[in-house]
């Protein structure tokens, strides 16, 4: 068509509707065409769902419209106006019938040989290596009118029929590339009476490639159905610019023009001099859809009015056929008939976008929407994330974010008891082949990582989702700790982090979460037995019923040594919580009531026992809280010392003990009765010595 | 100290170790030495007035009573004294380190998905939260993407080897591509009008280099009402993005392709880097590519029950990573998922 802009407006007035143009290449010479310097081959990014635009009519389609000039579309001859005979029928098997619902074939002798040089240019500015001129016109006409083609060695073709069937189970065909594939039943093929000559809409096969020998040619143009092609060609794992197109979705009243395109043409350069008359298989006419389109929706969906002048003239150029469908005085709406090349039209919406798209996106104002709702309160989840990871960063650990896929022999050590890992089906590799149990496997990779490059005191937390196959996805968070306790300060000496160091922190954030936690020694595959932790913790509701919140301790030396850790590492501590078992157990804070303040002095006392050194605290702590007085408020170790003066297998350990009442001043005598009774509880229990 | 002390030597005395106390733990010494109830030396001569001679008795009484009482003044002047003065004690180096106070770092993607969050909770919108495997519907048929769709090529999925249980709904076959699915759960559940952000993971099975992750974040947005619009759609967005880069950048709708929404577009910044010269980040084009968008299809309203005459809305998706990039200048998206401290610290707590 006729157009005067630059290359650059073109490209630009492509990319604005919707038709990216990823790079302008200078033009190749190409013969008996007037040389103009502003020729120029223009790459563009096509969407899925615009296959029509595989073509260069589909995009001087687009831009006709664009610039309102008009299109001309190379004039076709009725039919081969000289006949050849060839006796070649056409069966499409019932069980193909859905697959292929058009198929048109045509039989001409041939002289193969290269294509003259305008053709082999223009494929070759398209990227498509030239091979002969019977492959060549077939190639052109697909860049030219976006339809596949395949032509066969009608010699080599058995019998006198092509036969359109689904592969029989175990088939083999050796394509064109020289691959031998084995078909499925669920693929169709096209077959002489014998053999299978080519994957339908996909590729040939190499037994009736048209070659320099080739002396009589069977032209195919058809139809197939884009969902069989898509399913073949991935099955295969062959995608060509046939199966490319046909997935999705060819136009179905091309096969007959495309045919007698590449016939004109191939008569044109002189490869062939008549054709057998076409057979055109095609037993249901399609009917072209016609869509509605109301004017006020256009409005409704884009916020602008758009002239019905406009509406009108976009669509007609696009190849739409428009009919006022409304009453004069009605609102108004056309009947809009779609033409079979655009498959991506079947609904209103679809005639909007074309309207959006020429109207240019750039023009539509920029509003705001109008809220008519109040908006819902924050989540629980989002505040509880927030809650997480304020407490777990002031505690001096910084997030990681890691992969949700591990390597199986990473993630087995954590699976909880009785659970299998999540495998995923097509892993990017074996490093990827589990979904994560827990997040600590690629914590610790991170933290390792870190130690490798000159960090020795690392602190990382993450929070994200768990998998496992019997209890699904849970949310968790888990934190891994190594290196000093302390951060450097010429008034320090070093201590190395500890089990203490990590238990603090979980305090601090069960504290921060509103969840009382207790802990207790257990057993984990990953971690150090005896310095394994289970966290515990009961929910307001039901204080009587404990769940498990998660574990901490340290690391499995070996475990940490085989990620990876250098041998100069220091221990590793880690801790992981199901935040959705947190969340059931927490108080919720944003409904909590503040304590009046003491209006009564508080009194300390402190103790000190000597008890066998395998008791827990937790234990004492709770004969002293069960011993003592409700007015006693808290319990504390301050000093634990086992050596000189305390028998072997013993140690000393002194609580701080708070004495409050909200309603008095305690007295000596009433706090020195307490003591005496929980001391008295303590001898009795645990054979404790008053030191 | 002896009973024969004289009221006038214990006054002396007391002077002369007043003058010694330099802290408030030499006046407690000090006040057990002469006030103690059991030591104190003014006690002890308080005790014996009883039994000396009776001529002596009440002068000595008396005196013995005006010590303590000017002991026990001296001793609270002078702490009142030491309190204001903090005591003379030696200079110490004021530019020596102090004690350090560790403070974790919140991770880069964290601190954009949180501003973006709170944009658009600024905006009246709610955060949403959802599963990461999700179920195909969920995540494609949903999504006006049927089995065999060719737009699910755009999206390379990893599947699971066996479904896994949900909370709710079908079983999890696949990691999920995309965050739509907790919209299409979200309003399978509510009417209209919906204002909602969905943050979260998603998967691709994309071969990890600088510029691609098989794990990355993505916030998706979703407004459906009676009278919602693309122009409101370009008006949010523009809002969105100016607060999330700076407020003078330039704002480019382009016509694209999603199955989910029609018409769709693409959204493009000028270019941070250049401000819109070009350079080799936009690839000398002025502009970056910042996030998909569209008009919801009404396939999709129909999939969910909405009714797709009354309603419209329109939806839009954004990589975290991808902003994280652009507003850090990070060059390798896989640092992000390294966490390695020395970036890491970078960033705010």
């Amino acid at each position: 068509m006729p157009i005067t802009v630059s290359v650059k407006q073109l490209a630009d007035g492509l990319t604005m509707r919707g038709f990216e143009v990823s790079a302008i290449d200078p033009a190749p010479v190409i013969p008996e065409r007037p040389r103009n310097s502003e020729d120029a081959v223009l790459d563009l990014e096509i969407t899925t769902n615009r296959p029509d635009c595989l073509s260069v009519i589909g995009i001087a389609r687009e831009v006709s419209t664009l610039f309102g000039t008009e299109l001309q579309i190379p004039a076709l001859p009725a039919a081969s106006s000289t006949s050849s005979a060839d006796s070649l029928s056409v069966t499409v098997e019932d069980h193909a019938q859905d697959l292929c619902a058009r198929y048109t074939a045509s039989t001409g002798n041939v002289r193969v040989e290269p294509s003259p040089d305008w053709l082999s240019a223009r494929l070759r500015a398209a990227d498509v290596r030239p091979v002969n001129n019977v492959v060549d016109v077939t190639n052109y006409v697909l860049l030219e009118l976006g339809h596949p083609m395949h032509a066969f060695d009608r010699d080599q073709l058995k019998g006198d029929e092509i036969r359109i069937r689904q592969a029989r189970a175990g088939e083999i065909v050796k394509t064109l590339d020289d691959e031998d594939r084995a078909l499925t039943d669920q693929m169709l093929v096209i077959a002489d009476q014998v053999n299978a000559q080519a994957v339908a809409g996909i590729m040939g096969s190499a037994a009736s490639e048209v070659t320099a020998s080739t002396k009589r040619v069977t032209l195919e143009s058809a139809y197939f159905t884009p969902r069989s092609i898509r399913r073949t060609s991935k099955e295969l794992g062959l995608s060509t610019e046939a199966s490319y197109r046909f997935e999705r979705g060819a136009d179905i009243e091309a096969p007959l023009g495309a045919m007698l395109r590449a016939q004109q043409l191939l008569i044109e350069i002189g490869a062939c001099s008549s054709w057998s008359t076409i057979v055109d298989h095609y037993p249901a006419k399609h009917i072209q859809p016609s869509v509605s389109l109301r004017h006020a929706r256009i409005k409704r969906v884009l916020g602008i009015d758009v002239e019905p002048s406009f509406v009108i003239k976009t669509l007609t150029q696009l190849g739409f056929n428009l009919a006022t469908a409304s009453q004069p005085d009605a609102p108004l709406e056309w009947n809009v008939t779609v033409p079979t090349h655009r498959v991506d039209v079947g609904r209103e919406i679809d005639l909007i976008e074309e309207i959006a798209r020429h109207y240019g996106y750039d023009r539509l104002p920029s509003t705001f929407p109008v809220l008519l709702s109040p908006p819902n309160p924050k989540s629980n989840y989002i505040t509880q994330q927030q809650t997480v990871r304020h407490a777990l960063t002031a505690s001096g650990c910084s997030e990681a974010i890691t992969y949700g896929f591990i390597e199986e022999i990473a993630g087995t050590a954590f699976l909880p008891e009785g659970e299998n890992p999540v495998r995923v089906a097509n892993p990017l590799s074996e490093k990827y082949d589990i979904l994560r149990p827990s997040l600590l496997p690629g914590l610790v990779d991170s933290l390792i990582y870190n130690r490798r490059r000159e960090h020795h005191d690392i602190r990382l937390f993450e929070i994200g989702h768990r998998f496992t196959a019997n209890a699904g996805e849970t949310a968790g968070v888990a934190l891994v700790l190594t290196g000093s306790s302390r951060l450097e300060h010429w008034s320090n000496t070093e201590r190395k982090t500890d089990l203490y160091d990590l238990i603090g922190i979980i305090d601090t954030l069960c504290d921060a979460l509103g969840i009382v936690v207790t802990y207790a020694a257990d057993t984990q595959p990953a971690f150090v037995p005896g310095q394994t932790s289970r966290i515990s913790a009961t929910s307001p509701a039901k204080p009587n019923k404990s769940v498990t919140l998660g574990y901490l301790g340290q690391l499995d030396q070996a475990f940490c040594r085989k990620r990876g850790l250098p041998a100069a590492g220091d221990d590793l501590y880690a801790a992981e919580l199901d935040l959705g078992v947190a969340a059931a157990v927490a108080t919720d804070r944003r409904r909590m009531i503040a304590q009046p303040l003491p209006r009564h002095p508080s009194v300390l006392r402190d103790i000190a026992i000597i008890i066998d050194a395998a008791l827990p605290a937790a234990t004492v702590r709770g004969t002293i809280r069960q011993a003592g007085p409700a007015t006693l408020l808290s319990i504390r170790e301050f000093d634990r010392y086992e050596g000189e003066n305390v028998a072997a297998g013993c140690i000393s350990l002194a609580f701080r003990l708070t004495f409050r009442a909200s309603d008095r001043t305690l007295t000596d005598t009433e706090v020195q009765q307490s003591m005496d009774s929980i001391v008295e509880a303590l001898q009795t229990t645990h054979d404790a010595v008053l030191r | 100290m002896s009973r024969s002390h004289t009221v006038d030597e214990l006054r002396a005395a007391f002077t002369v170790a007043l003058e010694a106390a330099t802290s408030a733990e030499d006046l407690k010494n000090l006040r057990d030495q002469y006030l103690g109830r059991k030591r104190g030396a003014v006690q002890a001569i308080l005790k014996s007035v009883a039994d000396a001679p009776a001529e002596e008795r009440r002068t000595l009484g008396k005196n013995a009573n005006q010590l303590k009482q000017e002991i026990e003044q001296a001793l609270e002047s002078r702490r009142q004294s030491l309190e204001e003065s903090h005591g003379p004690t030696g200079a110490i180096d004021v530019t020596l380190a102090g004690r350090p106070v560790k403070l974790g770092h919140r991770h880069p993607l964290t601190i954009i998905r949180e501003e973006i969050e709170g944009i658009f909770a600024g905006l009246g919108f709610e955060i949403l939260h959802g599963p990461e495997v999700e179920d195909d519907y969920h995540n494609f048929e949903a999504l006006n993407m049927p089995p065999e769709h060719p737009a699910r090529d755009m999206q390379d999925t990893l599947y699971l080897e066996q479904a896994l249980p949900a909370k709710e709904g079908p079983a999890g076959t696949l990691l999920r591509t995309h965050t739509s699915g907790m919209q299409v759960r979200y309003m399978e559940t509510h009417d209209p009008p919906v204002r909602i952000i969905a943050p979260g993971l998603v998967y691709r099975r994309d071969t990890p280099d600088q510029t691609h992750s098989p794990m990355f974040q993505q916030v998706e947005g979703l407004l459906v009402g009676d009278t919602v619009t693309m122009a409101d759609l370009k008006g949010t967005l523009e809002c969105f993005l100016r607060q999330l880069f700076e407020p003078d950048i330039e704002v480019m709708f382009r016509p694209s392709f999603f199955p989910y929404t029609e018409p769709s577009a693409e959204v493009f910044i000028s270019c941070v880097f250049c401000s819109g010269d070009g350079c080799s980040v936009c690839k000398k084009t002025g502009w970056l590519e910042i996030l998909g968008s569209g008009m919801v299809h009404p396939a999709v309203f129909e999939a969910v029950g909405y009714d797709p005459e009354r309603y419209t809305g329109w939806a839009f998706g954004i990589g975290i990573d991808r902003i994280a990039i652009l507003k850090y200048r990070v060059e390798d998206i896989r640092a992000f998922y390294d966490n390695d401290l020395r970036l890491l610290e970078q960033f705010s707590y």
